[in-house]
């Protein structure tokens, strides 16, 4: 039964090594080989060649870490705010009949689309990157919030009634935690719409340094090895955030059911 | 069933406790539904004596639940009057608890937690507070379940932690609200000899409602029955027998068969009658 | 319940639009920021007229939609068959999954230079990237809602001995629709906003390219009539699904939490 079972893991991990390394090969062939876009592929050996050198140089670390302090700078400002707004609609009613229609036609923008108009009032610098990324994480921030707080179930509201609680104690016992595993998703999601909208300004803002504006420059000089080092250290970063942040909501919920 | 021998003392109907005692006069309540009322009690009257134990059983919609609703304090919409201890009934307050069906427990807070969230508003030492806590996990057996959250407990140990939340403020009056009308028979007829035994050991009032005559019987020392459209008391069952009771009680019997007749005979009289199909064929299905 | 409050919700939120609006116009008229910084919304309304009269719009606007529509019909037709084919297969799905999850978790922007290098910036680059937007989010809907598909349901089929083109067309295809088309809602937002992006980094056409030019050129009220045309057109897009999605699917319950 077990030895069964090992077989079996054993197996799917190499039935679904089978098309990546199939696609692979394809590509260090044509590579090789020069097919109809030749110039357009690198082999493998050529992309190990653009990570040593980008590790070694220092750009790699220098690009990331600019990127990471990017989408945690926007991650931080924006998803305060939208914490923040999402409260203050979701508690105070005229404040919700205000900023709805405005939240929801703001959001109608495409998040890049806003890129030019605040190029031409913040230029194209740290600022702007900011506040690009800050409202890609403002606006499931608010999301989130707004509808975990409404979202409490009257019957467990009485209860606080029953027992005499202020507005005050009420928020804290029992609004809030019962708000929170949507506000964890929200920061989930604000997440990783940070981290994308920070790649996003980085390739269309160059000013400054991160693994956008390498991956623009890797594009400019044909240099696919690059991009391709770009590509999979974004990939690997957006995995280990998410991760990350599921492990600590379900640390933060350990309250909940766990699903079986 | 036989009687636990530990509490075969005549029952301590409480000489510290002669509060409690809940009076409704000409109570009536309506519902407004698009610019109809919907009467749900009208000239409802009932008095509860102090630390009695009063069951109120009947058919589904007959506005038990909100009178129970009324009672507490959770709605105060109502016409006619509600006093305990001569007071009258304004708002929620901490002197009247309140078990409902659903346990209403909150899934992120640990037991203890629960319980001691009745307590938020009452202003105690720290230790008083966990020592009533710990007092009241103990009274309703749950001890060493104190850090364990609700998703945990079965459903038994949730609702006893329900009532335990509701009795930690030591309330006069206690209202249970079906308490097990979620749970299984087995676990039923267990939870209300604990029920019984919690009550003798605390003596509050005790106002329960339940659709299950037996248990309605078991535990009270009257048994109101109610009838619907509109809601109102048709009239008060005393139950003659000390507590703790033996279930198998010839008189519990007799009073049961008595109340379900009533109950039953007016759904009946409601014109129902049995519906002949008209055909029923023969071809029975394969396999 | 109702205490006379929707004359007072009806009234707010119709006054903070109006209040957003008059405080451009008023910070216009007291020049407060110099024109080049904020344009009044007269002058917006100009742009756009003529715009309009020009035939500009249309064009860029008529670009625009094709591309999303060639992108978006690709890109979601063949996430809805890999999906299913996925759920489906164990066999496939053994094949694939690791692909597709690790493929998942770069965000599109990110492969915008790879594709460049591959593709060159033509029409065709643009629609690949907006297919591989809308790829994802409805691959993954549909595979959750095939595998979702309650057991009990089918336990049902079988006691009522329900043949199998009845039980995909009564049973399997009702439960897994509403899943699927909330993944091509998703795909769809995801598509107009990797259009509006991919236009302003490379192209010659589009609203995107419009707004990149305005900013180019300073032309703050055409980068505004962008923006607002842009946010238009989602609002549009999205708006018009979800009627599409009602329809199809009129035994659900209205949902409470749907803010669009």
């Amino acid at each position: 039964m077990k030895a069964h079972a090992l077989y079996g893991a054993a197996g799917r991990l190499a039935l679904g090594l089978i098309v990546p390394l199939a696609l692979f090969a394809l590509w260090d062939h044509q590579a090789r080989n020069g097919g109809a876009n030749a110039f357009a592929f690198v082999s493998a050996a050529q992309v190990g060649r653009a990570l040593r050198e980008l590790l070694h140089s220092g750009d790699l670390a220098l690009a990331y870490g600019s990127s990471l302090k990017n989408a945690f700078g926007g991650l931080f400002w924006g998803s305060l705010a939208g914490l923040l707004t999402g409260a203050a609609m979701a508690l105070v009613r005229p404040v919700d009949w205000a900023l709805t229609p405005i939240y929801h036609s703001f959001r109608q923008v495409p998040l890049l689309g806003w890129l030019p108009l605040i190029g031409l009032w913040f230029g194209s610098g740290d600022l702007s990157k900011l506040i690009v990324i800050g409202l890609s994480a403002f606006y499931p921030a608010v999301l989130y919030t707004y509808e975990g707080l409404k979202g409490v179930e009257a019957r467990m509201l009485e209860v606080g009634q029953l027992y005499r609680l202020t507005a005050w104690q009420t928020f804290w016992t029992i609004r809030w935690p019962s708000a929170l595993p949507s506000i964890f998703t929200g920061l989930l999601q604000s997440l990783a719409f940070a981290w994308i909208a920070t790649i996003g300004v980085e390739l269309l803002f160059p000013s400054g340094f991160g693994l956008g504006t390498v991956m623009q420059h890797g594009q400019l000089q044909a240099r696919l090895d690059i991009v391709v080092v770009c590509i999979v250290v974004v990939g690997l970063t957006g995995f280990l955030i998410n991760l990350l942040v599921s492990r600590l909501s379900r640390h933060a919920l350990r309250w909940r059911a766990v699903r079986s | 069933m036989s009687i636990d021998p530990r509490h075969s003392a005549p029952p301590a109907q409480s000489p510290l406790r002669q509060t409690g005692a809940l009076s409704l006069k000409d109570v009536r309540k309506h519902f407004d539904f698009k610019d109809r009322a919907l009467t749900v009690l009208t000239g409802f009257n009932l008095d509860v004596r102090p630390g009695e134990f009063l069951s109120i059983v009947g058919p589904s919609g007959c506005g038990k639940s909100t009178l129970l609703r009324l009672i507490s304090g959770l709605d105060d919409a109502y016409e006619g009057s509600i006093t305990l201890d001569g007071t009258r009934v304004a708002g929620t307050s901490l002197e009247r608890g309140l078990v409902f069906q659903d346990h209403r427990l909150f899934p992120w807070m640990t037991l203890e937690d629960n319980i001691g969230f009745a307590l938020i508003r009452r202003d105690l030492s720290k230790v008083a507070r966990n020592r009533l806590v710990r007092d009241h996990i103990a009274l309703v057996g749950l001890d060493g379940f104190e850090k364990a959250y609700p998703h945990q407990l079965s459903g038994g140990m949730t609702q006893r932690a329900a009532i335990a939340r509701a009795l930690v403020n030591e309330p006069k009056v206690l209202l249970l609200d079906e308490p097990f009308g979620a749970l299984d028979a087995l676990t039923r007829v267990h939870m209300q000899t604990e029920l019984q035994r919690i009550w003798m050991a605390q003596g509050s009032t005790m106002i329960m409602i339940t659709h299950d005559v037996e248990e309605a019987l078991y535990l009270g020392d009257r048994v109101a029955v109610m009838q619907a459209h509109p809601g109102r008391i048709t009239h008060i069952v005393d139950v003659d027998l000390p507590h703790p009771r033996d279930r198998a009680s010839p008189l519990l019997h007799r009073l049961k068969d008595d109340i379900l007749a009533e109950l039953t005979a007016t759904q009946a009289g409601r014109g129902d009658s049995v519906v002949h199909l008209a055909h029923r064929r023969g071809d029975a299905a394969a396999g | 319940m109702s205490g006379g409050t929707p004359s007072a919700k009806t009234v707010v939120t119709m006054a903070s639009p109006l209040c957003v609006l008059l405080l451009w116009h008023g910070l216009t008229a007291a020049r407060v920021f110099p024109p080049e910084v904020l344009v009044s919304p007269q002058a917006v309304l100009a742009a756009f007229d003529s715009l309009i009269r020009t035939g500009e719009l249309a064009r860029h606007l008529g670009e625009s939609l094709q591309r999303l529509l060639w992108g978006f019909g690709i890109g979601s037709g063949s996430g809805l068959l890999f999906g299913l084919a996925m759920a489906l297969s164990v066999t496939f799905s053994r094949l694939f999954d690791p692909l597709f999850q690790a493929l998942r978790q770069v965000p599109v922007l990110a492969f915008i230079p790879l594709l460049i290098l591959v593709f060159g910036i033509d029409e065709v680059f643009k629609i690949v990237i907006i297919a591989k937007a809308a790829f994802f989010p409805t691959a993954l809907s549909t595979l959750d809602g095939v595998r979702g598909v309650p057991k009990a349901w089918f336990e049902v089929a079988r006691i009522y001995r329900t043949p199998l083109p009845a039980l995909v067309w009564r049973v399997l295809i009702p439960a897994t629709v509403p899943a699927v088309l909330s993944g091509v809602r998703l795909s769809l937002t995801r598509a107009w906003l990797v259009l509006v992006a991919a236009e302003l980094i490379v192209a010659d056409s589009g609203i995107g390219q419009m707004m990149e030019m305005g900013r180019q050129m300073f032309r703050l009220d055409v980068v505004m009539v962008g923006v607002i045309v842009a946010g238009v057109i989602g609002f549009a897009l999205d708006r018009g699904f979800v009627l599409l999605q009602a329809r199809m699917q009129r035994w659900r319950p209205p949902a409470t939490g749907a803010a669009a």
